[in-house]
Protein backbone atom coordinates (compact mmCIF):
# COMPACT_ATOMS: atom_id res chain seq x y z
CA UNK A 1 0.00 0.00 0.00
CA UNK A 2 0.97 3.70 -0.89
CA UNK A 3 1.15 6.05 1.33
CA UNK A 4 -0.91 9.49 0.54
CA UNK A 5 2.17 11.52 1.00
CA UNK A 6 5.30 8.78 -0.30
CA UNK A 7 4.77 9.13 -4.39
CA UNK A 8 4.68 12.95 -4.26
CA UNK A 9 7.74 13.30 -2.44
CA UNK A 10 9.56 11.71 -5.59
CA UNK A 11 8.12 14.91 -7.50
CA UNK A 12 8.65 18.26 -7.53
CA UNK A 13 5.65 20.18 -5.19
CA UNK A 14 3.82 22.24 -7.17
CA UNK A 15 4.75 26.18 -6.09
CA UNK A 16 2.89 27.48 -3.44
CA UNK A 17 0.59 30.18 -4.81
CA UNK A 18 2.41 33.56 -3.97
CA UNK A 19 -0.06 34.86 -1.22
CA UNK A 20 0.48 38.29 -2.46
CA UNK A 21 -1.63 37.20 -6.05
CA UNK A 22 -4.09 35.86 -3.93
CA UNK A 23 -4.41 38.99 -2.21
CA UNK A 24 -4.79 40.70 -5.72
CA UNK A 25 -7.09 38.70 -6.86
CA UNK A 26 -9.31 39.26 -3.64
CA UNK A 27 -8.99 43.10 -4.26
CA UNK A 28 -9.49 42.92 -8.06
CA UNK A 29 -13.16 40.90 -6.87
CA UNK A 30 -13.56 43.74 -4.00
CA UNK A 31 -13.02 46.53 -7.10
CA UNK A 32 -15.27 44.93 -9.71
CA UNK A 33 -18.04 44.98 -6.62
CA UNK A 34 -17.55 48.78 -6.16
CA UNK A 35 -17.38 48.87 -9.63
CA UNK A 36 -19.98 47.34 -10.70
CA UNK A 37 -22.24 49.28 -7.92
CA UNK A 38 -21.10 52.90 -9.41
CA UNK A 39 -21.72 51.35 -13.10
CA UNK A 40 -25.50 50.35 -11.60
CA UNK A 41 -25.49 54.04 -10.32
CA UNK A 42 -24.28 55.62 -13.38
CA UNK A 43 -26.59 53.49 -16.04
CA UNK A 44 -29.84 54.42 -13.73
CA UNK A 45 -30.43 51.06 -13.04
CA UNK A 46 -30.65 52.23 -9.26
CA UNK A 47 -31.70 55.30 -7.92
CA UNK A 48 -29.30 56.23 -5.36
CA UNK A 49 -26.03 56.26 -4.35
CA UNK A 50 -25.14 55.26 -0.52
CA UNK A 51 -22.28 58.05 0.30
CA UNK A 52 -21.48 58.54 4.10
CA UNK A 53 -18.64 60.99 3.05
CA UNK A 54 -18.49 63.06 0.43
CA UNK A 55 -20.94 63.85 -2.30
CA UNK A 56 -20.44 60.86 -4.51
CA UNK A 57 -23.59 61.70 -6.54
CA UNK A 58 -21.97 65.27 -7.79
CA UNK A 59 -19.36 63.70 -8.29
CA UNK A 60 -20.86 60.78 -10.52
CA UNK A 61 -22.54 63.82 -12.41
CA UNK A 62 -19.38 65.86 -13.25
CA UNK A 63 -18.08 65.31 -16.96
CA UNK A 64 -15.46 63.47 -15.42
CA UNK A 65 -17.03 60.68 -14.51
CA UNK A 66 -17.60 59.54 -18.30
CA UNK A 67 -14.53 58.63 -20.46
CA UNK A 68 -14.92 57.79 -24.50
CA UNK A 69 -18.96 58.00 -23.98
CA UNK A 70 -18.33 55.03 -21.59
CA UNK A 71 -18.94 55.74 -17.65
CA UNK A 72 -15.84 55.39 -15.61
CA UNK A 73 -16.94 53.08 -13.26
CA UNK A 74 -17.88 50.74 -16.17
CA UNK A 75 -14.07 50.68 -17.55
CA UNK A 76 -13.12 50.10 -13.70
CA UNK A 77 -15.37 47.11 -14.09
CA UNK A 78 -13.48 46.04 -16.83
CA UNK A 79 -10.46 46.45 -15.51
CA UNK A 80 -11.36 45.01 -12.27
CA UNK A 81 -12.26 41.91 -14.05
CA UNK A 82 -9.39 42.00 -16.41
CA UNK A 83 -7.08 41.91 -13.37
CA UNK A 84 -8.96 38.83 -10.89
CA UNK A 85 -8.62 37.10 -14.08
CA UNK A 86 -5.06 37.03 -14.87
CA UNK A 87 -4.40 36.94 -10.93
CA UNK A 88 -6.93 33.21 -10.84
CA UNK A 89 -4.65 32.36 -13.44
CA UNK A 90 -1.21 33.68 -11.71
CA UNK A 91 -2.17 31.10 -8.91
CA UNK A 92 -2.20 28.17 -11.11
CA UNK A 93 1.12 25.81 -10.46
CA UNK A 94 1.96 26.33 -14.32
CA UNK A 95 1.69 30.42 -14.14
CA UNK A 96 2.63 30.94 -10.66
CA UNK A 97 6.38 32.37 -12.07
CA UNK A 98 5.07 33.43 -15.68
CA UNK A 99 6.58 36.68 -16.66
CA UNK A 100 3.55 37.48 -18.76
CA UNK A 101 1.06 37.00 -15.61
CA UNK A 102 3.32 39.31 -13.36
CA UNK A 103 4.28 42.01 -16.36
CA UNK A 104 0.31 41.72 -17.20
CA UNK A 105 -0.81 42.46 -13.35
CA UNK A 106 1.71 45.19 -13.59
CA UNK A 107 1.16 46.82 -16.57
CA UNK A 108 -2.65 46.86 -15.73
CA UNK A 109 -2.51 48.41 -12.34
CA UNK A 110 0.14 51.22 -13.12
CA UNK A 111 -2.35 52.36 -15.90
CA UNK A 112 -5.19 51.78 -13.24
CA UNK A 113 -3.13 53.50 -10.38
CA UNK A 114 -2.16 56.81 -13.01
CA UNK A 115 -5.45 57.07 -13.96
CA UNK A 116 -6.87 57.33 -10.47
CA UNK A 117 -4.23 59.75 -9.17
CA UNK A 118 -6.05 62.24 -12.22
CA UNK A 119 -9.18 61.08 -10.93
CA UNK A 120 -8.32 61.97 -7.45
CA UNK A 121 -6.82 65.35 -8.52
CA UNK A 122 -9.88 66.25 -10.00
CA UNK A 123 -12.01 65.24 -7.06
CA UNK A 124 -9.40 67.40 -4.99
CA UNK A 125 -9.30 70.83 -6.79
CA UNK A 126 -11.32 70.86 -9.88
CA UNK A 127 -14.67 69.52 -8.46
CA UNK A 128 -13.46 70.34 -4.71
CA UNK A 129 -15.74 67.10 -3.71
CA UNK A 130 -15.15 63.60 -2.73
CA UNK A 131 -16.57 60.26 -3.69
CA UNK A 132 -15.68 57.55 -0.64
CA UNK A 133 -16.26 54.82 -3.40
CA UNK A 134 -14.16 56.58 -6.34
CA UNK A 135 -11.22 56.71 -2.74
CA UNK A 136 -12.22 53.21 -2.43
CA UNK A 137 -11.87 52.23 -5.74
CA UNK A 138 -8.20 54.09 -5.55
CA UNK A 139 -7.01 52.78 -2.91
CA UNK A 140 -7.73 49.27 -4.00
CA UNK A 141 -5.78 49.72 -7.58
CA UNK A 142 -2.92 50.88 -5.42
CA UNK A 143 -2.45 48.53 -3.43
CA UNK A 144 -2.89 45.74 -6.20
CA UNK A 145 0.18 48.00 -7.65
CA UNK A 146 1.99 47.33 -4.86
CA UNK A 147 1.39 43.52 -4.40
CA UNK A 148 2.10 43.23 -8.07
CA UNK A 149 5.55 44.35 -7.62
CA UNK A 150 7.09 40.99 -6.05
CA UNK A 151 5.85 39.31 -8.43
CA UNK A 152 7.91 40.66 -11.42
CA UNK A 153 11.27 39.68 -8.97
CA UNK A 154 9.86 36.19 -8.98
CA UNK A 155 9.13 36.13 -12.80
CA UNK A 156 11.08 34.44 -15.21
CA UNK B 1 11.54 0.86 -11.47
CA UNK B 2 9.02 3.50 -12.62
CA UNK B 3 7.69 5.55 -10.12
CA UNK B 4 3.76 5.18 -9.50
CA UNK B 5 2.10 8.44 -10.88
CA UNK B 6 0.74 10.68 -8.22
CA UNK B 7 -2.16 10.92 -6.68
CA UNK B 8 -3.99 13.99 -6.99
CA UNK B 9 -3.68 15.91 -4.16
CA UNK B 10 -6.64 18.50 -3.04
CA UNK B 11 -5.53 21.93 -3.99
CA UNK B 12 -4.10 24.35 -1.53
CA UNK B 13 -6.24 27.04 -3.27
CA UNK B 14 -9.58 25.64 -1.92
CA UNK B 15 -9.94 27.92 0.93
CA UNK B 16 -8.97 30.68 -1.10
CA UNK B 17 -11.58 30.36 -3.69
CA UNK B 18 -13.94 29.41 -0.58
CA UNK B 19 -13.25 32.95 0.85
CA UNK B 20 -13.48 34.76 -2.64
CA UNK B 21 -16.90 33.12 -2.97
CA UNK B 22 -17.92 34.09 0.12
CA UNK B 23 -17.07 37.46 -0.81
CA UNK B 24 -18.64 37.48 -3.83
CA UNK B 25 -21.72 36.23 -2.20
CA UNK B 26 -21.46 39.11 0.53
CA UNK B 27 -20.89 41.90 -2.60
CA UNK B 28 -23.82 40.41 -4.51
CA UNK B 29 -25.63 40.23 -1.07
CA UNK B 30 -25.09 44.56 -1.13
CA UNK B 31 -26.23 44.89 -4.69
CA UNK B 32 -29.30 43.14 -4.81
CA UNK B 33 -30.30 45.59 -1.22
CA UNK B 34 -29.45 48.58 -3.33
CA UNK B 35 -31.63 47.33 -6.05
CA UNK B 36 -34.29 46.78 -4.29
CA UNK B 37 -35.80 50.11 -3.20
CA UNK B 38 -36.00 51.27 -7.08
CA UNK B 39 -37.06 48.19 -8.43
CA UNK B 40 -40.72 47.02 -8.84
CA UNK B 41 -40.92 46.27 -4.69
CA UNK B 42 -39.83 49.61 -4.05
CA UNK B 43 -43.63 50.88 -5.33
CA UNK B 44 -44.72 48.63 -2.60
CA UNK B 45 -43.16 50.18 0.32
CA UNK B 46 -45.54 51.39 2.78
CA UNK B 47 -45.63 55.20 3.19
CA UNK B 48 -43.61 55.95 6.10
CA UNK B 49 -45.47 58.15 8.74
CA UNK B 50 -43.73 61.40 9.89
CA UNK B 51 -44.41 63.90 12.70
CA UNK B 52 -45.08 66.85 9.89
CA UNK B 53 -47.31 69.65 12.54
CA UNK B 54 -49.57 72.55 10.82
CA UNK B 55 -47.19 74.39 13.55
CA UNK B 56 -44.09 73.11 11.39
CA UNK B 57 -45.64 74.17 8.27
CA UNK B 58 -47.02 77.44 9.48
CA UNK B 59 -43.48 78.38 10.50
CA UNK B 60 -41.30 77.35 7.46
CA UNK B 61 -42.70 78.67 4.22
CA UNK B 62 -42.19 76.63 1.09
CA UNK B 63 -43.24 77.47 -2.42
CA UNK B 64 -46.60 76.37 -3.11
CA UNK B 65 -48.65 76.08 -6.13
CA UNK B 66 -52.15 74.68 -6.47
CA UNK B 67 -55.34 74.93 -5.13
CA UNK B 68 -55.14 75.91 -1.29
CA UNK B 69 -58.01 73.49 -0.53
CA UNK B 70 -56.41 70.27 -2.91
CA UNK B 71 -57.20 66.85 -1.19
CA UNK B 72 -53.73 65.89 -2.04
CA UNK B 73 -50.81 68.16 -0.75
CA UNK B 74 -47.16 66.83 -1.82
CA UNK B 75 -44.12 68.49 -0.54
CA UNK B 76 -41.04 68.20 -2.28
CA UNK B 77 -37.39 68.78 0.12
CA UNK B 78 -34.65 68.91 -2.70
CA UNK B 79 -31.41 70.33 -3.88
CA UNK B 80 -30.77 72.64 -6.89
CA UNK B 81 -27.32 70.69 -7.01
CA UNK B 82 -28.42 67.46 -6.64
CA UNK B 83 -28.31 65.48 -9.74
CA UNK B 84 -31.43 63.36 -8.98
CA UNK B 85 -33.48 66.21 -8.15
CA UNK B 86 -32.47 68.01 -11.65
CA UNK B 87 -33.79 64.58 -13.12
CA UNK B 88 -36.80 64.33 -10.92
CA UNK B 89 -37.51 67.77 -11.64
CA UNK B 90 -37.66 67.06 -15.64
CA UNK B 91 -39.49 63.75 -15.74
CA UNK B 92 -41.52 63.08 -13.13
CA UNK B 93 -42.48 66.98 -11.54
CA UNK B 94 -43.81 68.47 -14.80
CA UNK B 95 -46.41 65.45 -15.16
CA UNK B 96 -47.12 65.68 -11.32
CA UNK B 97 -47.87 69.29 -12.17
CA UNK B 98 -49.80 68.68 -14.91
CA UNK B 99 -52.24 65.47 -14.31
CA UNK B 100 -52.44 66.63 -10.22
CA UNK B 101 -51.34 70.47 -9.49
CA UNK B 102 -53.32 71.71 -12.60
CA UNK B 103 -56.27 69.41 -12.39
CA UNK B 104 -56.72 70.50 -8.89
CA UNK B 105 -55.80 67.17 -6.77
CA UNK B 106 -53.01 68.58 -5.42
CA UNK B 107 -51.06 71.33 -4.01
CA UNK B 108 -47.60 71.44 -4.45
CA UNK B 109 -45.08 72.96 -2.05
CA UNK B 110 -41.42 73.16 -2.66
CA UNK B 111 -38.85 72.89 0.37
CA UNK B 112 -35.15 73.84 -0.16
CA UNK B 113 -33.03 71.49 1.16
CA UNK B 114 -29.40 72.39 0.03
CA UNK B 115 -27.23 69.46 0.42
CA UNK B 116 -22.95 69.57 0.55
CA UNK B 117 -22.32 70.63 -3.56
CA UNK B 118 -20.46 72.99 -3.77
CA UNK B 119 -23.77 75.40 -4.67
CA UNK B 120 -26.34 74.00 -2.91
CA UNK B 121 -26.71 77.07 -0.53
CA UNK B 122 -26.48 79.49 -2.89
CA UNK B 123 -28.83 77.96 -5.77
CA UNK B 124 -31.63 77.69 -2.98
CA UNK B 125 -30.87 81.70 -2.29
CA UNK B 126 -31.50 82.38 -5.84
CA UNK B 127 -34.63 80.42 -6.18
CA UNK B 128 -35.83 82.28 -3.54
CA UNK B 129 -34.49 85.59 -5.18
CA UNK B 130 -36.81 84.40 -8.34
CA UNK B 131 -39.58 83.92 -5.94
CA UNK B 132 -39.13 87.56 -4.97
CA UNK B 133 -39.96 88.71 -8.23
CA UNK B 134 -42.65 86.17 -8.55
CA UNK B 135 -41.30 83.93 -10.96
CA UNK B 136 -40.04 81.16 -8.95
CA UNK B 137 -42.04 78.43 -10.74
CA UNK B 138 -40.58 79.99 -14.24
CA UNK B 139 -37.13 79.88 -12.94
CA UNK B 140 -37.48 76.66 -10.71
CA UNK B 141 -37.40 73.77 -14.14
CA UNK B 142 -34.77 75.93 -15.81
CA UNK B 143 -31.89 75.89 -13.03
CA UNK B 144 -32.75 72.43 -12.85
CA UNK B 145 -32.40 72.30 -16.27
CA UNK B 146 -28.77 73.58 -16.59
CA UNK B 147 -27.54 72.48 -13.82
CA UNK B 148 -24.55 70.51 -15.82
CA UNK B 149 -24.01 73.90 -17.03
CA UNK B 150 -23.36 75.87 -13.20
CA UNK B 151 -22.70 72.74 -10.82
CA UNK B 152 -19.09 72.79 -12.02
CA UNK B 153 -18.52 76.16 -12.93
CA UNK B 154 -16.49 78.59 -10.39
CA UNK B 155 -19.38 81.68 -10.95
CA UNK B 156 -22.34 80.03 -10.96
CA UNK B 157 -24.36 83.29 -10.98
CA UNK B 158 -22.84 83.91 -14.64
CA UNK B 159 -25.50 81.55 -15.81
CA UNK B 160 -28.29 82.13 -13.73
CA UNK B 161 -28.60 86.06 -15.00
CA UNK B 162 -28.82 85.09 -18.46
CA UNK B 163 -31.73 82.26 -17.19
CA UNK B 164 -33.41 85.06 -15.05
CA UNK B 165 -33.45 86.95 -17.90
CA UNK B 166 -34.70 83.85 -20.31
CA UNK B 167 -37.69 83.68 -17.66
CA UNK B 168 -38.49 87.16 -17.73
CA UNK B 169 -36.88 88.26 -14.16
CA UNK B 170 -34.79 91.87 -13.76
CA UNK B 171 -31.33 90.31 -13.91
CA UNK B 172 -30.35 93.25 -12.27
CA UNK B 173 -32.15 92.81 -9.19
CA UNK B 174 -31.97 88.91 -9.34
CA UNK B 175 -27.79 89.35 -9.48
CA UNK B 176 -27.67 91.52 -6.43
CA UNK B 177 -30.66 89.42 -4.41
CA UNK B 178 -28.56 86.42 -4.90
CA UNK B 179 -25.10 88.20 -4.17
CA UNK B 180 -26.68 89.62 -0.88
CA UNK B 181 -27.38 87.39 1.66
CA UNK B 182 -31.03 88.31 1.97
CA UNK B 183 -32.85 84.39 2.30
CA UNK B 184 -30.06 83.11 3.92
CA UNK B 185 -32.98 82.57 7.05
CA UNK B 186 -35.42 81.42 5.28
CA UNK B 187 -33.02 78.75 3.64
CA UNK B 188 -32.08 77.66 6.73
CA UNK B 189 -35.55 77.35 8.10
CA UNK B 190 -36.52 74.95 5.10
CA UNK B 191 -33.34 72.88 5.53
CA UNK B 192 -33.90 72.47 9.45
CA UNK B 193 -37.45 71.65 8.81
CA UNK B 194 -36.46 69.21 6.45
CA UNK B 195 -34.01 67.81 9.17
CA UNK B 196 -36.73 67.14 11.84
CA UNK B 197 -38.55 65.61 9.35
CA UNK B 198 -35.73 62.98 8.84
CA UNK B 199 -35.48 63.95 5.20
CA UNK B 200 -31.87 62.54 4.47
CA UNK B 201 -31.31 62.47 0.62
CA UNK B 202 -33.10 64.37 -1.84
CA UNK B 203 -35.62 64.65 -3.46
CA UNK B 204 -37.34 63.45 -0.59
CA UNK B 205 -41.68 63.65 -0.86
CA UNK B 206 -44.25 63.32 1.92
CA UNK B 207 -47.83 63.05 0.21
CA UNK B 208 -50.51 64.68 2.79
CA UNK B 209 -47.69 64.68 5.91
CA UNK B 210 -46.09 61.01 4.72
CA UNK B 211 -43.00 60.26 3.36
CA UNK B 212 -42.74 58.10 0.27
CA UNK B 213 -40.04 56.77 -1.69
CA UNK B 214 -38.16 58.53 -4.21
CA UNK B 215 -40.74 57.50 -7.55
CA UNK B 216 -38.85 56.16 -10.28
CA UNK B 217 -42.21 56.80 -12.88
CA UNK B 218 -44.97 59.43 -12.55
CA UNK B 219 -47.11 56.29 -13.04
CA UNK B 220 -45.39 54.53 -9.30
CA UNK B 221 -46.21 58.23 -7.78
CA UNK B 222 -50.04 58.10 -8.79
CA UNK B 223 -50.29 54.38 -7.71
CA UNK B 224 -48.78 55.64 -4.16
CA UNK B 225 -50.62 58.91 -4.02
CA UNK B 226 -53.73 56.93 -4.79
CA UNK B 227 -53.22 54.64 -1.59
CA UNK B 228 -52.35 57.47 0.19
CA UNK B 229 -55.57 59.83 -0.66
CA UNK B 230 -57.68 57.11 -2.41
CA UNK B 231 -60.58 59.42 -2.76
CA UNK B 232 -58.69 62.45 -5.02
CA UNK B 233 -58.90 60.90 -8.23
CA UNK B 234 -62.77 60.33 -8.08
CA UNK B 235 -65.24 62.65 -10.18
CA UNK B 236 -65.10 64.74 -7.51
CA UNK B 237 -61.88 66.51 -8.59
CA UNK B 238 -62.75 69.43 -10.24
CA UNK B 239 -60.25 71.00 -12.69
CA UNK B 240 -58.84 74.38 -11.71
CA UNK B 241 -59.81 77.64 -12.84
CA UNK B 242 -56.74 79.37 -15.03
CA UNK B 243 -54.75 81.48 -12.19
CA UNK B 244 -56.46 79.70 -9.63
CA UNK B 245 -52.57 78.33 -8.54
CA UNK B 246 -51.98 79.73 -4.74
CA UNK B 247 -49.09 82.80 -4.56
CA UNK B 248 -45.69 81.20 -3.97
CA UNK B 249 -43.92 81.82 -0.54
CA UNK B 250 -47.13 80.62 0.81
CA UNK B 251 -47.13 79.28 3.52
CA UNK B 252 -49.25 75.81 3.25
CA UNK B 253 -52.36 76.08 5.36
CA UNK B 254 -52.38 72.93 7.99
CA UNK B 255 -54.95 71.13 6.15
CA UNK B 256 -56.44 68.02 6.99
CA UNK B 257 -54.53 65.53 6.43
CA UNK B 258 -51.11 67.34 6.49
CA UNK B 259 -50.41 65.33 10.12
CA UNK B 260 -49.83 61.61 9.85
CA UNK B 261 -52.13 59.25 11.54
Amino acid sequence: MVDDEGPELAHDPPPAPPLARMAIALLALIGVLVAVYLSLYKLGVIGGITCQVGSCEQVQASPWAVLLGIPVAVWGVGAYLAILAIALLGLQPAYVHSRRVALALFGLSAVGVAFSAYLTYIEAYVIEMWCQWCVTSAVIITVIFLLSIPGLRRAR
Amino acid sequence: MPRPAPKPRRSSLTPFYVILGLVLLAGLAVLVTQLRPKGGAGANVPATAVTLTPEQLQRVKGMSRGREDAPITIYEFADYACPHCAQYAALIEPVIVERMVNTGRARYVFYEFPLQFRWSWLAARAGRCANEQGKFWEFHPMIFARQSDWAFDSDPLSKWGPLAQQVGLDQGKFEECVRSDRYQKEVTESSQLGNSLGVGGTPTLFVNGRKIETPNSYAQFEEEVRRIAPGAFGDAAAPAAPGAAAPADAAPAPAAGTTAP
